[in-house]
């Protein structure tokens, strides 16, 4: 999601990332309460104006949010609050149009097994959004992984959201279609400018299955105070695409079923709750409850009546120049042991609980103009199965040791929307997977 | 439809027994007299329609094609052979079959089919007949019914035993049985359940079955996917000694096993596989001096293609076997689950 893409207007949106940066300086607390106190004051002042333009049915001449080290740090403080164009609108014609992406490319060298070096193009995006009115605008992004999609190449091109969005008023929002789970830190902002390391972190990739979309209706309210929820109705996950031979299910149990908008299957929808609070500066807390059906109800399968459940909880703090974070992740499947059994002796049936958390500290130790050095250190542990329901003892595989991990590395911004990376990541009990990571990364 | 005039499809191909054989001796007798043996066993027909064409995977694995060694590209090939063949149907061509067909109880209806004049020109009379066997083989839910017990596991209508339940993990666990390996028990992509094959070959160095009247020629042997049928494959002495690895469904209603009818024990066949190398003598003919000539079937010289290196027959004599006997019987006790006809 394109951090351009902000739900309010233009103009609230830059003050309200002006609220969430962070003091150049290392200021005093007491300095640091005057800046927001100043903030406040202007944001209110914002509001009064933009509902006053609203009333006079002007156009909004909103501009997109340029990320500037002065306004804040390029990893955004909070989740933006929903992706929607927000291009000015203006007379000329297409001048509700706009255009934004990214890219990521990677070279990630085993330390262990140097041969099985891999240098990537793992995503090119391109977004466009048009805006109907100030009310009612569109989304999209087209997702080419891997560089090539073809019959014969492992690369994937994908829709990874269209939908349309309209403001039911200045502070609740509607949307429909293809749109992005809010779950967690990284899903809705998951662009490499956004995240620290040269891949996103496991945690947010193999326990919530970013970047997780759903077709469906969603509704998004703000307060005054700085909390924003969501909920809503959308597809759920696919369980007949389970495939207990493969390795997909250990790597992402989530991920290896979803459905992305391809077809799904709709008998069983889901609902998702999520909240966030982010009324102090710089700080962000919130979490997220998902559950639906994955059985579908399908016929000739062993568990129709699956479920899926996950929740999250999540902190972001970025006292300064410092940026702390951290993430805990837990999930359930209900209603596989029939299924379970019909997997007996297999690598992967499904598990009934799988989870996670990390924690996360990044430090600004150096800036000038619009470059930045940032370092960070990463500590992650993870379970994508914790056990099995359905087989009889000696009959499911042996439980795995949690994954742990420590990621050490730097972000260097040559600019706000542009990054190049370096990490390398120690794996505590696999260390035939600790690895060297070079990246590189943009949005627009 | 036979020289003989007592033998069809069906004759070697019963539904009762898999669509395979029901013959007590390994191979079928067929010729204008019903007394020239056959060399093979004949294949079961069941879930074939969900095979293709022989060719080589990405990886050089062959794969698909019909018969046991894949020469015949579709059903339809498949089915013309078998009524030209001199030790099956005997006819000695296209038009005595044809003429048989004219005077068959359905010739009206296969007229009405493909036309008033058909059966006037013979090729093409022969032609559709066999296009007509193989889409009834395509079309008709006995060939593929999917009704056994463990369709009704998997679609949560009926559970396994425990004994039946050990048997598929058995089955599936790459350290054990390591059947899936082979003969997959997912549901592919392209059926509506599993079919126990992937449809690709593999040489098991299956002992020389001397019930076979052929195997009294000591130079003779039959070397499947380079064989006499397929000369297309005659320069790849590597691939000699595979046979296509065939459907396990119905396996149990079976009266012989493997492309020889080596064995007749459902037991027997996976006791052979996991005790092949562990125990040879079991197997293969023992000398005075106590040597076993193992893999029998094939010349010295080429049982090194022997497959040795996959569970469970990666063993030396003397090693444990993959398989207790206990275990033998639970991954049996599975295999009788795959019957079709199964009622809750």
């Amino acid at each position: 999601m394109n951090q351009k893409l902000a739900a309010v207007p233009g103009a609230l949106a830059l003050a309200t990332l002006a609220l969430c940066a962070p003091a150049q300086a290392q200021s005093a607390d007491a300095e640091l309460a005057e800046q927001v106190r100043q903030l406040r004051a202007e944001l209110q002042q914002v509001r009064q104006e933009l509902d006053a333009m609203k009333k006079q049915a002007a156009p909004v001449a909103s501009t997109p949010a340029a990320p500037s080290w002065s306004g804040s740090p390029a990893p955004a403080v909070v989740p933006a609050p929903a992706a929607a164009p927000v291009a000015a609108v203006a007379p000329q014609a297409n001048a509700g149009l706009s255009l934004f992406g990214y890219g990521e490319l990677s070279y990630s060298r085993p330390t262990h097994d140097t041969a099985n070096s891999v240098a990537n193009v793992g995503r090119a995006v391109l977004g466009w959004g048009y805006r109907f009115n100030e009310r009612t605008r569109m989304a999209a992004e087209l997702e080419i992984e891997n560089a090539i999609a073809s019959s014969s190449d492992s690369g994937e091109a994908a829709i990874e959201q269209m939908y349309v969005e309209h403001d039911l008023n200045s502070n609740l929002t509607a949307k429909a279609g293809l749109f992005l789970m809010p779950a967690g830190i990284l899903n809705e902002s998951h662009e490499p400018t956004r995240y620290f390391g040269v891949f996103r972190n496991q945690v947010e990739t193999a326990i919530i299955p970013t970047t997780w979309r759903e077709l469906g209706v969603g509704l998004q309210g703000t307060t005054d105070q700085g909390l924003r929820w969501n909920t809503g109705i959308v597809t759920g996950f696919d369980l007949t695409k389970w495939d207990p031979t493969s390795s997909d299910g250990r790597d992402s149990p989530l991920g290896s079923i979803h459905q992305e908008g391809q077809l799904a299957k709709a008998r069983t929808l889901a609902t998702y709750l999520a909240l966030n609070y982010s009324g102090i500066p710089g700080f962000n807390i919130g979490g997220s409850v998902y559950y639906g059906g994955a059985g579908q109800k399908q016929t000739g399968f062993a568990a129709p009546d699956a479920t899926v459940t996950l929740a999250e909880a999540h902190a972001r703090w970025q006292p300064g120049r410092w940026d702390l974070s951290a993430l805990a992740a837990r999930g359930r499947f209900s209603g596989v042991d029939a299924l379970n059994a019909t997997f007996a002796g297999q690598p992967t049936p499904v598990p009934d609980r799988f989870g996670g958390w990390y924690a996360q500290a990044a430090y600004k130790v150096w800036s000038a103009g619009e470059q930045a050095l940032w370092p960070f250190a990463r500590y992650e542990r993870l379970n994508t199965a914790e056990g099995y329901s359905g087989l009889p003892q000696g009959l499911a595989p042996t439980a795995q040791p949690d994954t742990r991990t420590v990621t050490i590395g730097a972000n260097y911004y040559l600019h706000p929307q542009v990054v190049l990376k370096a990490d390398y990541m120690r794996f505590f009990d696999d260390s035939s997977r600790d690895r060297f990571n070079l990246g590189v990364g943009f949005e627009f | 439809m036979s020289a003989s005039g007592r033998m069809s499809c069906a004759s070697c191909h019963d539904q009762a027994f898999g669509h395979g054989s029901p013959f007590d001796t390994p191979v079928a007798m067929g010729g204008p007299n019903l007394d020239q043996p056959g060399v093979r066993n004949p294949p079961a027909l069941g879930y074939l329609r969900f095979n293709t064409s022989f060719g080589f995977a990405a990886d050089g694995t062959p794969t698909g094609g019909f018969f046991w060694d894949g020469r015949a590209a579709t059903l339809q090939d498949q089915a013309r052979e078998p009524f030209l063949n001199p030790i099956e149907m005997a006819n000695p061509d296209t038009a005595a079959v044809v003429a048989k067909l004219a005077a068959a109880p359905y010739a009206a209806q296969f007229r009405q089919v493909f036309g008033d004049a058909i059966l006037n020109t013979p090729d093409v009379a022969f032609d559709r007949m066999t296009f007509a066997l193989q889409r009834y083989q395509q079309e008709d839910s006995d060939f593929a019914a999917f009704s056994s017990k463990y369709d009704a596991f998997l679609a949560g209508r009926a559970t396994l035993t425990a004994q039946e339940l050990n048997g598929l993990a058995l089955f599936n666990r790459g350290d054990k049985g390591n059947c899936a390996g082979c003969h997959v028990s997912t549901k592919p992509a392209n059926a509506p359940g599993p079919l126990f094959t992937d449809f690709t070959y593999d040489n098991l160095g299956v002992p020389r079955n001397m019930a076979i009247p052929a195997n009294a020629d000591s130079s003779y042997w039959d070397g499947g996917l380079c064989g006499s049928k397929r000369p297309d494959l005659a320069t790849r002495t590597d691939l000699c000694g595979a046979f296509k690895v065939p459907s396990l469904r119905n396996v149990a209603l079976r009266k012989h096993f493997f492309h020889n009818g080596a064995f007749s024990s459902l037991e027997d066949v996976v006791r052979f596989y996991v005790r092949r190398d562990t125990d040879p003598q079991l197997w293969y003919p023992v000398d005075a001096q106590g040597n076993v000539t193992s893999y029998n079937d094939l010349p010295a010289a080429l049982r090194g293609n022997v497959n040795t290196t996959e569970v469970p027959y990666n063993r030396r004599p003397g090693e444990q076997p993959a398989l207790s006997d206990s275990e033998v019987a639970d991954l049996v006790a599975f295999l009788r689950t795959l019957s079709d006809g199964y009622t809750p």
